[in-house]
């Protein structure tokens, strides 16, 4: 399956950018100076030479801002993606492999959930809690973004269920956890990490958008790309927040550049996976 | 005469508004579960910073007995829905509102809100068909710069679209508004001048969503198409040699069935960009009245914009749901499916 993968250059294209914005965000962050340094005589200043991509409302350093940013933002988006993904394999996994009545409840529970305006009652949770800290605005984020995960798992297990050698193992008196460890985990392990990647990159996208509200964790001592724009939005630098735009261009750039790079992966994985869809 | 609910049309319609009144009944529970279950207390909230502590505690049981939140829960709950079934979302406490019922302030400004939603749901499904197919059906390079264009329009991060849109056009080219939904110091009425201002500050938000939305369907189209165009039954018409505007309505019709059922999930993000969207451009809708709420801590305004945005979700849906019923041949007639 991996050497099928490596033959699509999309799916090439869009890992390695992937790739390199993580390695951004892991390497970036001990390069440059403290992204929350105070700094009087500088505040606001377009790009120069020693700040390049210039400072903020509190003279603070961009670039150092958006490193850190990157790391943080990729953080939460981690964490959230991987609580998304454990509510998905559980609900869109088990359901159909066990068939039935659990399958019934368990798709049932995915479709009410699916309905949810999701991103307004993101907003009324996180108003709620008062005191966000990066983790729980990630717990909050992967509560409520699995469904969407849950139904790719779903339909992948009822694809590999019709194919015969999960029937040969349960005749040949496998136990149920092994056929799911042994038969279905590595035939399902590309999809997984995919799936988990896309999650990710959603919780990227909300988390950036809440913290631009005012409704991530704390601006002031936790650094995102979402804080970056919340500043930006909150300036009391400048007559309209949009002429600082050093400041907003970089980190939504950023984002845009990862997300397309996940669509691409994902796009070129579902080709190599459906093979009518290739002919472009 | 047939039993009316022997037809299959009725026999979805009545399964789907069912499921809808389910979701409705659970997401209305966990708005009641919402503020019990969550840590730290909103009363708590409400009483102003400096207060003794002997006024806190009185001020506490008094605000307790006017919310009801002394009574048991089982009678809260009672409370809770009976107050939902009249219609009863509570006060707005915040600065601006004085007193008026939820209800009235959030319906003043739902009409806001849908005035982007429902014309971008629309016009986008039909823009980004419309491109999506034609993108399927080109060659080489200019498809490819289609499939591009439309990946980064549907992947870019809405509200950042939205600032980089303000930056070139408001502050820049000073063509249009930096927001608001009516000119500073203008009295907005029922006349054209009202109207022609309000057009003026809706053009950048109604753009910013349209691109959005209409990337992601071209997206889905293209695919949709891609995948339609190598079905055997169109590999055989183009043996029998049929011409291709035959084959490519053939494609795109069978291309844009699963595509409809696509729009529910678009609504809900739609819902959800809009509000976002409302407070990057000031414009006057749900969203910048949940973000004031949240702002001034008013509760019964937070839940309240919640509740209805929840009503008009899944009433949303369930039109959609109808439409795609008179739509697909299979529920139509009831054959096959």
């Amino acid at each position: 399956m991996f050497e099928l993968l490596i033959r699509s250059k999309k799916f090439l294209v869009g890992t390695t950018i992937v790739l390199a914005i993580i390695l951004f965000g892991i390497v970036g962050p001990a390069l440059t100076r403290d992204p929350l340094a105070y700094n009087p005589y500088n505040i606001a200043k377009p790009p120069s030479n020693d700040f390049p991509l210039g400072t903020g409302n509190f003279g603070e350093d961009e670039l150092a801002q958006l490193c850190t940013g990157t790391r943080n933002s990729l953080m939460i988006g981690a964490i959230a993606g991987g609580l998304a993904m454990l509510i998905a394999v559980l609900v869109g996994g088990i359901g159909p492999y066990k068939g039935g009545l659990v399958d019934e409840i368990a798709n049932a529970f995915t479709n009410v959930v699916m309905v949810f305006p999701m991103l307004p009652l993101l907003i009324l949770l996180a108003a709620i809690l008062e005191e966000r800290s990066m983790i729980l605005l990630a717990l909050l984020i992967g509560l409520t973004s699995w469904p969407w995960a849950a139904r790719c798992i779903r339909s992948q297990v009822l694809t590999l269920k019709e194919r015969g050698f999960i029937d040969v193992a349960r005749m040949s008196g496998m136990k149920d956890r092994k056929i799911v460890v042994a038969e279905i985990m590595p035939n399902m392990l590309a999809y997984i990490i995919i799936v988990f990647v896309v999650s990710l990159s959603i919780a990227v996208l909300t988390e950036a958008g809440l913290s631009m509200i005012g409704l991530g964790p704390d601006p002031s001592t936790s650094v995102t790309l979402g804080s970056m724009l919340y500043w930006v939005m909150n300036s009391t630098q400048a007559a309209l927040p949009w002429d600082l735009w050093w400041c907003f261009i970089p980190p939504g750039l950023i984002l845009t550049i990862f997300l397309v790079a996940v669509f691409i992966m994902h796009n070129g994985m579902d080709e190599v996976f459906n093979p009518r869809l290739r002919r472009v | 005469m047939k039993n009316p609910f022997s037809y299959p049309f009725v026999k979805f319609i009545l399964k789907k508004g069912l499921f809808y009144l389910i979701v409705t009944f659970i997401a209305l529970n966990f708005i009641f579960l919402i503020p019990r279950l969550m840590p730290g207390n909103p009363i708590d909230r409400m009483i102003p910073p400096g207060t003794t502590d002997e006024g806190r505690l009185k001020l506490k049981d008094e605000l307790e007995k006017y919310f009801g939140l002394n009574k048991s829960r089982s009678e809260q709950y009672l409370n809770f829905w009976s107050n939902l079934l009249r219609g009863d979302l509570g006060y707005a406490v915040m600065p601006g509102y004085s007193f008026t019922p939820v209800v009235d302030a959030v319906m003043s400004k739902l009409p806001y809100t849908l005035v982007l939603v429902i014309p971008v749901l629309f016009i986008g499904f039909f823009l980004g068909n419309w491109i999506g197919a034609r993108a399927a059906y080109a060659k080489g390079k200019k498809s490819d710069a289609v499939y591009y264009l439309s990946v980064i329009a549907s992947q870019m991060p809405f509200y950042w679209f939205a600032m980089v849109l303000l930056f070139l056009l408001a502050v820049n080219a000073r063509i249009l508004p930096t927001g608001g939904t009516f000119s500073p110091r203008f009295i907005p009425g029922f006349d054209f001048a009202s109207f022609k201002d309000a057009l003026y500050h809706y053009i950048l938000p109604f753009l910013t969503l349209l691109i959005i939305t209409t990337g992601g369907w071209a997206t889905g189209m293209r695919s949709m198409t891609l995948y339609e165009l190598d079905a055997g039954y169109i590999l055989y018409s183009r043996q029998l040699g049929f011409r291709n505007k035959k084959l490519m309505s053939y494609a795109e019709r069978n291309a844009i069935l699963p595509q409809f059922t696509g729009l529910n999930i678009n609504l809900n993000n739609l819902i959800g960009m809009t509000m976002i969207l409302e407070i990057v451009f000031r414009w006057d809708g749900i969203g910048l009245l949940t973000l004031t709420a949240i702002q001034s801590r008013d509760y019964f305004m937070m839940l309240g914009t919640f509740i209805l945005t929840m009503v008009v979700v899944v009433l949303g849906n369930f039109l959609v749901d109808v439409a795609y019923a008179f739509l697909d041949p299979r529920i139509r007639t009831g054959t096959g499916g």
